[in-house]
C-alpha cells in the first residue's frame, strides 16, 4: 500500500449548528502502488475531507483529530494524537481540545517533502485553483523549479512545455503565456493536471476532476486521465460522485457514506449492478442512476428514500439503517443498535453491513 | 398547432458587450447572438427537453420564452396568444400560468422566511383566499411534493438540498401554473436525491397536466422525462425529435458526439469524439455551418465546400416523423 488510511477522523465546528460535524468519522481505505482507487459517495459523505486530510491540506477547525495516514510506510499523523482531546457524549462530540500550534509544528515536519512533491492534487474547479494573476506557463515553471531537478529558467520552461504537450493542450507555446481566464474550463483542467504531474509525484489525488465541465469535455478529460494512467502508471485516488467516471478509471472502489467507508473492493465487484454481495447503499446508489432499461420503459427511478443524514449525532447502529431497504427482521435489532464493522466477505472485498457479517 | 401551449418561432436574443467608456458612449460593442433563430413548440401535458453544452443558449431561451428578458426577434405564442410584445402589466396575469424552477436551490426562498411564510406568500400573490383556505392549500401542496408538515416552521437554511427543491416546487405549484420551465432542476442535487426529484416532477405532470420545458445537461435524465428533445449548439437548434430517436438514432454529428461522450466515459471502446478539434468557445464561423470547425463528418467528407459556404447555413430539414436536423449530410 502506498497510502493507507485507518480509522481517520476529521471534525469541524459548525457555528450555525453550534455543534461538531463528523465529516470523516472512522474511515479506512488504502491505495496500492500503481492502482487507481475510486472513491464514490454523495456530497457530505466525507470524500473530499478524507482526501484533503491525506494531502495535509485540511484547513478549518478542529480538522484532523485522529487516526492513521500511512504514506510510503511513514505515518503522517505519528504522535499527533497527544495534541488532541475529544469529549463525547451519546454519540455527539461535546468538545474538542486541540493544541493547534503544537499540532501544526509537529505535522509540518512530518509532511515536509511529501505535499506537492510526493502527493499532488487536482481539484473540481480548476480555474479557482490556478492563480489568476500569473500565466499558466509561469505557474508551471514555478512548480517545476520547486519540485524537480530542472532548476534553470530555460530547462524548466522546456519541461513545462513538455508537460503542456503531454496533457494535450493544443499549441502549448501559445498557451504558455495565457492567463487562466483566457482559457476554457477543460483547458484549465489540463493545465492543472500538468501542474500536478510535473513534479512526478508518487500519488495523485483527483477530486471531482470532471465535475462542472461540459459532457463532451468531461469525456476528453477522462480520456486523458486514462491515457496518463496507462503511460505513467501513476497511483491515483480518484474522487467522484459520477459512477460512470469511477467505473471507467478505477481498479478498486471505496464507497463512502456519512463519513465512513461502507464498502471497498475491486471495481467490477463493487459496481456490479444487481449484485447480492453488495452494501445496500451501493446497490441503491447504482439503482438510482437512470438505466437504459428505466429510460426505455419510462418507469420511475428507484430513489433512495430519505435524506443523507447529517453527521452531528452518530446513530447507535448502522448509519444507513434509516434508509436501507434490504434490512430483514433477522438483523433489524442489530442494525438499529450496533455499528457493523468493515468485514471482509471475499478476498479484497469488504462490507460494513450486518447482512454480510459472519 | 392547436393544442400547443407554447409555440416559439424564429426566436433570437442578442447581447451586446460594452467595454470601456468609449464604446458605452458610442453604443458600439460586440454583439453576441446567444439565441439565433430558434423555433419549437410544446404541447399541453408534454415535456420538451433542451440539451447542449454550457454557453449554447439554453438558459437564454428559457428566460426569453418567459419574457424575463426581451427577445431581439421572433415570436412567442403562449396558449395561442402572442406574448412577444406584451407590456409588463399585460404579462402579469399570464405570469401565474408560466413558472420557472431555477438550478440554484435557494433561488426564490427568502432565507428570513419560514417554509410556511414562503408558501403563504406564494398563495396570496394572485388571490386573497381566507386563512382556512390558505391552510388547506398549504397542506395540499406539502402532500403534492411529499414534504413533512413538521418542516413548515423551518427556515430554508435548515433544510437539506432535496427539501429545498421540494419547497421550491411547492412554491411554484401554489399559483397553479400550466407551464413550468425547469432550468437544471436536478443538477445541484445528489444522485440519490436527483432520482426523487425526477420522479416527483413526472408524477406532478401526470396528476396536474403540467407542461415542462426541461433544460439539463444530464442526458439520461432528459431522455427519461422528455417526449421531445431539442439539441442546441451555439444558439441554434441543430436537431430535434422524439427523445428516443435523438438518443438512439441521432443524425446530427453533434448529437452523436454528445451522446457518445456519455458512453465513452464508461467504456474505452468507441472514440467518435476523440479527434474532435478545437475547443468550445463563443467564437463561431462567420458563415456556413456553425459546427463545421469541430465536425468529424466535415473532416471525413474531405471538407466539402457546402459546409463552409459563407452564404448559407444548413436549414432544419424534416427527415420524417417530425424529426428535424440541420446538417447537409445527415
Amino acid at each position: 500500500m502506498l497510502l493507507s488510511i485507518e480509522n481517520l477522523r476529521s471534525y469541524f465546528y459548525s457555528r450555525s449548528r453550534r455543534a461538531f460535524v463528523r465529516s470523516v468519522d472512522g474511515a479506512s481505505l488504502g491505495v496500492a502502488r500503481g492502482e487507481t482507487l475510486g472513491v464514490v459517495g454523495e456530497s457530505g459523505s466525507g470524500k473530499t475531507v478524507a482526501a484533503l486530510s491525506a494531502a495535509g491540506l485540511l484547513s478549518g477547525s478542529p480538522g484532523v483529530i485522529g487516526g492513521r495516514i500511512e504514506f510510503d510506510s511513514r505515518n503522517l499523523l505519528e504522535g499527533l494524537e497527544r495534541h488532541v482531546k475529544v469529549e463525547e457524549r451519546d454519540g455527539r462530540v461535546m468538545a474538542v481540545e486541540k493544541d493547534e500550534s503544537g499540532w501544526r509544528r509537529h505535522a509540518k515536519g512530518l509532511m515536509r517533502g511529501v505535499r506537492g512533491k510526493q502527493i499532488a492534487m487536482i481539484f473540481q474547479n480548476p480555474r479557482a485553483a490556478l492563480n489568476p494573476y500569473s500565466t499558466v506557463g509561469a505557474q508551471l515553471v514555478e512548480a517545476i523549479r520547486l519540485h524537480t531537478e530542472y532548476k534553470g529558467e530555460g530547462e524548466a520552461k522546456e519541461r513545462a512545455l513538455h508537460w503542456l504537450e503531454r496533457v494535450r493542450i493544443d499549441s502549448p507555446r501559445l498557451r504558455f503565456d495565457n492567463f487562466p481566464f483566457g482559457m476554457s474550463g477543460g483547458m484549465c483542467q489540463r493545465a492543472m493536471i500538468a501542474m500536478a504531474l510535473c513534479a512526478e509525484p508518487a500519488l495523485l489525488i483527483a477530486d471531482e476532476p470532471t465535475t462542472g465541465l461540459d459532457a463532451t469535455i468531461q469525456a476528453r478529460i477522462v480520456e486523458l486521465l486514462a491515457e496518463l494512467k496507462a503511460d505513467t502508471g501513476i497511483t491515483t485516488m480518484l474522487i467522484s460522485h459520477d459512477i460512470s467516471v469511477i467505473r471507467r478509471l478505477s481498479d478498486r472502489v471505496a464507497v463512502m457514506y456519512a463519513g465512513t467507508v461502507v464498502e471497498s473492493g475491486a471495481a467490477p465487484q463493487v459496481l456490479r449492478p444487481q449484485s447480492t454481495e453488495q452494501h445496500p447503499y451501493t446497490a441503491a446508489l447504482l439503482a438510482s442512476v437512470p438505466s437504459a432499461e428505466a429510460i426505455r420503459s419510462k418507469s420511475a427511478l428507484q430513489a433512495i428514500e430519505g435524506e443523507v443524514p447529517d453527521t452531528i449525532d452518530r446513530p447507535r447502529g448502522c448509519r444507513f439503517y434509516g434508509r436501507c431497504n434490504r434490512v430483514t427482521d433477522g438483523v433489524r435489532s442489530r442494525c438499529a443498535n450496533l455499528e457493523p464493522p468493515l468485514a471482509e466477505v471475499a478476498p479484497g472485498h469488504s462490507l460494513r453491513c450486518w447482512l454480510h457479517a459472519a | 398547432m392547436n393544442n400547443a401551449i407554447l409555440e416559439v418561432t424564429d426566436l433570437s436574443k442578442h447581447f451586446r458587450t460594452r467595454r470601456g467608456v468609449v464604446s458605452a458612449w458610442t453604443g458600439q460593442g460586440r454583439v453576441i447572438p446567444a439565441v439565433d433563430g430558434v423555433s419549437f413548440y410544446l404541447k399541453e401535458n408534454e415535456t420538451v427537453g433542451l440539451v447542449g453544452e454550457s454557453g449554447c443558449g439554453k438558459t437564454t431561451v428559457a428566460r426569453t420564452v418567459l419574457r424575463l428578458t426581451d427577445p431581439s426577434g421572433g415570436r412567442i405564442l403562449f396558449g395561442g396568444r402572442d406574448i412577444t410584445h406584451l407590456r409588463r402589466a399585460e404579462l402579469r396575469p399570464l405570469r401565474r400560468e408560466m413558472q420557472m424552477i431555477f438550478q440554484d436551490l435557494d433561488a426564490g426562498l427568502n432565507p428570513k422566511m419560514s417554509v410556511r411564510a414562503i408558501l403563504r406568500e406564494a398563495l396570496t400573490v394572485y388571490e386573497r383566499p381566507s386563512n382556512a383556505e390558505i391552510e388547506r392549500r398549504i397542506r395540499e401542496l406539502l402532500e403534492q411534493v411529499s414534504l413533512k408538515e413538521s418542516k413548515l416552521a423551518n427556515f430554508p437554511g435548515e433544510l437539506s438540498g432535496g427539501e429545498k427543491r421540494r419547497v421550491g416546487i411547492a412554491r411554484v405549484l401554489a399559483v397553479r401554473p400550466r407551464l413550468i420551465v425547469a432550468d437544471e432542476p436536478t443538477s445541484a442535487l445528489d444522485v440519490s436525491i436527483q432520482a426523487q426529484v425526477v420522479n416527483l416532477l413526472r408524477e406532478l405532470q401526470k396528476h396536474l397536466g403540467l407542461s415542462y420545458l426541461f433544460i439539463s445537461h444530464d442526458l439520461p435524465v432528459v431522455e427519461l422525462v422528455s417526449h421531445k428533445v431539442a439539441v442546441m449548439y451555439l444558439g441554434r437548434i441543430v436537431e430535434m425529435g422524439l427523445a428516443d430517436a435523438i438518443a438512439h438514432q441521432p443524425r446530427h454529428p453533434y448529437t452523436r458526439i454528445l451522446w457518445s461522450s456519455l458512453s465513452e466515459k464508461q467504456t474505452a471502446e468507441t472514440a467518435t469524439a476523440k479527434n474532435i478539434g478545437g475547443v468550445f468557445d463563443f467564437e463561431r464561423p462567420t458563415g456556413g455551418c456553425r459546427f463545421a470547425p469541430r465536425c468529424p463528418l466535415y473532416q471525413e467528407k474531405g471538407r466539402p465546400a457546402v459546409c463552409t459556404d459563407l452564404a448559407s447555413e444548413p436549414p432544419l430539414r424534416d427527415t420524417g416523423k417530425g424529426h428535424v436536423v440541420a446538417c447537409h449530410f445527415a
